[in-house]
């Protein structure tokens, strides 16, 4: 049987090895945590249907395990080629082709340093407020409500200041999502979204859009916040635009909350070394075609699966997955 | 003893032109400066400054010290045309004294005193010096024709590129002196006299060629000498070799203490004219090394602003970084320059836009202390923060200028050209501080340290840019500190190292807490982030370019983290590299001891 090496245990590295199983080639799949599940271990509900992740990921993990799916976790690689995968320990694995899911890094915020993150208490990241969901606690730094909570969206995205030219796609989503389910946590607080655009292009995402504006109350500003910074009674003072007023604006809140975006994975760069591929100008790995080739290496027997090669939404990254699958089981036919 | 040829004509001709344009050029500039600036000229003129200029020209006019720091051979080269060429015209005079007495000479009998000496007897002492000196020259010719096809070997990567007048220009410069060469030795060979160089070659040409095609060949030689001579006189005053007249007042007048300031006046001329375009400003600008940019060096800058062809793309496209300057060796101020010409090209104050600022006072403690942020340290609040620690630590009660947002210092408009609202801003703020009574202002910000101590009139408040005031806290012993072993690479922001001459308190505050390092370029060499607020032109793409030419050498030293002292290098340095980047008062407010400490002292 052929063996193709599935780098990343992540959603898109389960849902590619579930469908090479099924096409009848033999997958082993490279974690380099010590458990499969990747980003999807972070989060709380998923927009736009507010499921929980933990159904999708515990449906994704019984499959591979019920598939009798070989993983192999605590395993960083660190070169890769179509028949080789070399990891940290000095490791050789041999296979026929690699599909590469190793996903996205997420935008340090502390880069942004205007907005405070982690120099004062109460500005935290998307990430974060998401632990705060699953673990069913959100509170201040000093355990009180807040009472107003301000979410700025693209904080590492669009953003030539800092290297990030391109678009995330989930955050603004992502922000409502969490907007609503802050309001519903504390119907009393008013919530804030600062934005540039909203980019609503997915399935029922401007309906949840709609929803958070008129049913929560939810209020909408277009304008980036320039800086943040602490006011003497412990709360936090924003210094925003509204363009659509042309007028400055400041105002206290209690929370600030960063919508990170997606960077290009740290290791593309050694990788794409290792193997000769090509990145694009954000550092993602550049498909073979952007329309017939989207799944495929420039090099042959290399395939890419998920957010390797630019932000995506879960449902994509599936998709994807699967169709980086299909395209490896067919190199491994011919 | 007659002295004209009709060769002469052209030479006569020439100098009458130079002359007539240098009077009225120095002239006009002279009528036109400012009063104030008639009043320094008087003021310094019999003073000391006067002998300063004189032994400054012969140092750099003739002798040309700083180009010889830059490179000896390229030194050499301009010394030995200048130098050369002034011994030449001198000892020339001396020798028609000699010759012939204390008496009215025309010019051109000192210039041809060879063509018209054929008949009185020889000195051969002169003949050896001028023969000499010719030689001198010609070696320096020499070696201006060798940088033409190498001047990496004079220590230029890159040299100008020249307009047309320029190029007429130097090729009768080039010519003039092998021209002096032939006519001399041809001279010599008919009449005899001379020494090695023209009497050598004249005995070989009259053992070689017939004495009529000699007749012929001397005419030729005499009009083609004084051709040259006539042809780069009148080229000169339209040219860059303007400089070697203009760079003698402009001497005079930097000694009285003229300076060219934020409106363009008459006292530019002088150090636009002044301008030899050498191209030495090329090779240190990042934008040539880096982006490959290069339409917009001091060099081209000047050049475009005296032909009045000045675009907003060249003047705007200069970090204003001060590497160029620190290199020239003519010692032209050219970011004064850079500024007034924005100013004149698009000052056009929103006599609105700041009406806010009226009855603004956003400033909040108490203390004879101020501490002014500045709105890039608002952006950068780990630095604030750690200054809130060390103010504390110290027992300082403080005035916060801005910590709650306030008015910028004005620098960035004054550096985009838009003077008179920069100067709004400088009034709001100068009332300010006024008004809190403060006598110590400290800011965290380069920027806004330069405009406060260039700009502001701030008579009875001491600025320190926060580098000083943290070594003083040190050396009164108020600040208890801890010094641990970590490597810390230090980059010298350009504001402060070159455009404030403080490159010693930052160094001393690292190593009271940690090991120093430094780059490959550092102080007056340093390399500037790349981020500079004076440049509107590159992109962020370009920027960020920048950043990691200057992060990549100060990784190289292998430090554990970057150390800079203004909060612009340290955003636009975190761009180019892994590395971790601190502000100075980062590190210094981690290792300060805890209080305990400081009560047993």
């Amino acid at each position: 049987m052929k063996k193709v090496i599935v780098i990343g245990g992540g959603a898109a590295g389960m849902q590619a090895a579930l469908r090479l199983r099924a096409r009848g080639v033999e997958p082993l799949v490279v974690e380099r945590e010590t458990e499969t599940g990747g980003k999807l271990r972070g989060w709380h509900v998923l927009f736009p249907s507010f499921t929980p992740a933990g159904e999708l990921l515990s449906e994704l993990r019984r499959r591979v395990r019920e598939s009798g799916i070989e993983v192999l976790t605590g395993a960083t690689v660190t070169a890769i080629a179509p028949r080789r995968v070399t990891l940290s320990d000095g490791r050789c694995l041999a296979c026929d082709a690699v599909v590469l899911a190793t996903g996205f890094t997420l935008f340090d915020a502390r880069i942004k340093e205007e907005y405070g993150y982690g120099i004062y208490d109460n500005v935290v990241t998307s990430a974060d407020l998401e632990r705060m969901f699953a673990q069913g606690r959100v509170a201040k730094a000093d355990g009180t409500a807040p009472r107003r909570i301000a979410f700025l969206h693209c904080v590492g995205s669009r953003d030539e200041k800092v290297c990030q030219q391109h678009c995330s796609r989930v955050c603004c989503i992502t922000g409502v999502k969490q907007a609503m389910e802050l309001r519903r946590m504390f119907p009393a607080a008013d919530v804030f979204n600062f934005y540039m655009d909203m980019r609503m292009f997915g399935p029922g995402y401007e309906e949840l859009y709609r929803e958070a504006q008129q049913r929560c109350n939810i209020h909408f500003v277009r304008g980036r916040i320039s800086e943040a910074s602490p006011t003497i009674d412990g709360r936090l003072q924003i210094k925003a635009e509204d363009t659509l007023t042309g007028r400055p604006l400041r105002m206290s809140v209690d929370m600030l909350v960063l919508l990170v975006g997606m960077r290009a994975n740290d290791d593309n760069a050694a990788l794409a070394a290792s193997a000769g591929l090509a990145r694009s100008a954000s550092g993602f790995m550049a498909p073979r075609d952007l329309f017939l080739g989207r799944v495929s290496a420039p090099v042959e027997g290399i395939f890419y699966a998920g957010t390797v090669t630019a932000p995506k939404t879960l449902g994509e990254t599936l998709d994807e997955a699967t169709a980086a699958a299909d395209a490896a089981a067919e190199y491994l036919k011919a | 003893m007659s002295f004209f040829a009709p060769f002469c004509l052209p030479f006569m001709i020439g100098a009458a032109v130079m002359f007539v344009l240098l009077a009225w050029k120095w002239g006009s500039w002279l009528w036109r400066l400012p009063e104030a600036d008639k009043r320094l000229v008087a003021k310094g003129i019999f003073t000391r400054a006067t002998p300063e200029a004189v032994w400054e020209t012969v140092r750099e006019s003739l002798l040309h010290r700083r180009i010889f720091r830059i490179d000896p051979l390229l030194g050499y080269m301009h010394m030995s045309l200048a130098f050369g060429w002034f011994l030449l015209i001198s000892v020339g005079w001396i020798e028609t004294v000699a010759y012939l007495g204390l008496r009215y000479v025309p010019l051109q009998g000192h210039v041809f005193f060879k063509y018209f000496a054929t008949g009185l007897p020889h000195k051969p002492a002169f003949d050896f010096v001028m023969d000499l000196l010719l030689l001198l020259v010609l070696s320096g010719v020499a070696l201006a024709w060798f940088k033409r096809l190498r001047s990496r070997a004079l220590g230029m990567r890159r040299t100008t590129r020249h307009v047309a007048g320029d190029r007429v220009a130097l090729s009768a410069l080039w010519f003039i002196f092998p021209a002096r060469l032939a006519a001399e030795s041809i001279t010599c060979a008919l009449y005899g006299g001379g020494s090695f160089l023209t009497g050598g070659l004249g005995a070989w040409l009259a053992a070689h060629v017939g004495v009529m095609p000699l007749m012929t060949a001397e005419t030729v030689a005499w009009w083609f000498y004084s051709s040259c001579l006539g042809i780069f006189f009148v080229a000169l005053p339209f040219s860059r070799y303007m400089h070697i007249f203009t760079e003698i007042p402009l001497i005079f007048l930097r000694r009285y203490r003229l300076r060219s300031g934020e409106k363009q006046s008459s006292y530019d001329h002088f150090q636009v004219e002044a301008c030899s375009r050498c191209g030495i400003c090329i090779d240190p600008c990042q934008l040539q090394s880096v982006l490959k940019i290069d339409t917009v060096q001091s060099v081209y800058f000047l050049r475009d602003r005296r032909y009045g062809m000045l675009r907003r793309e060249v003047a705007d496209n200069c970090l204003l970084c001060g590497r160029c300057a620190e290199k020239c060796p003519v010692g032209i101020d050219l970011n004064t320059l850079r500024v007034n010409s924005r100013d004149a090209l698009r000052n056009v104050p929103d006599e609105r836009r700041y009406d806010y600022f009226q009855g603004l006072d956003r400033s909040s403690g108490e203390g004879r202390v101020g501490y002014f942020a500045g709105c890039m340290t608002l952006l950068t609040p780990r630095t604030m923060q750690s200054m809130e620690r060390i103010f504390e630590a110290a027992g300082e009660r403080v005035w916060w200028a801005d910590r709650e947002g306030g008015v910028c210092c004005g620098r960035p408009l004054k550096l985009a050209g838009e003077t008179d609202s920069a100067r709004r801003m400088m009034r709001y703020n100068t009332e300010l501080f006024r008004k809190h009574g403060i006598t110590t202002l400290v800011t965290s910000c380069p920027i806004c340290l330069r405009v406060f101590r260039e700009d502001y009139a701030l008579e009875g408040i001491e600025v320190l840019h926060h580098s000083e005031y943290i070594l003083r806290l040190i050396r009164e012993g108020r600040l208890p500190l801890g010094r641990t072993t970590e490597r810390l690479a230090y980059h010298d922001p350009c504001e402060l190292g070159r455009g404030s001459g403080i490159y010693e308190a930052p160094r001393a505050v690292i190593e009271a807490v940690g090991e120093l390092v430094e780059p490959a370029h550092t102080r007056e060499e340093a390399l500037c982030c790349g981020s500079s607020l004076a440049n509107t032109a590159i992109d962020d793409g370009q920027q960020v370019a920048l950043a990691r030419n200057v992060a990549e050498e100060l990784d190289a030293t292998g430090a554990g983290a970057i150390v800079t002292a203004c909060p612009l290098c340290k955003k636009a340095l975190g761009r180019g590299t892994a590395t971790e980047v601190r502000d100075l008062s980062e590190v210094v407010a981690a290792r300060i001891r805890p209080a305990a400490g400081r009560a047993t002292k």
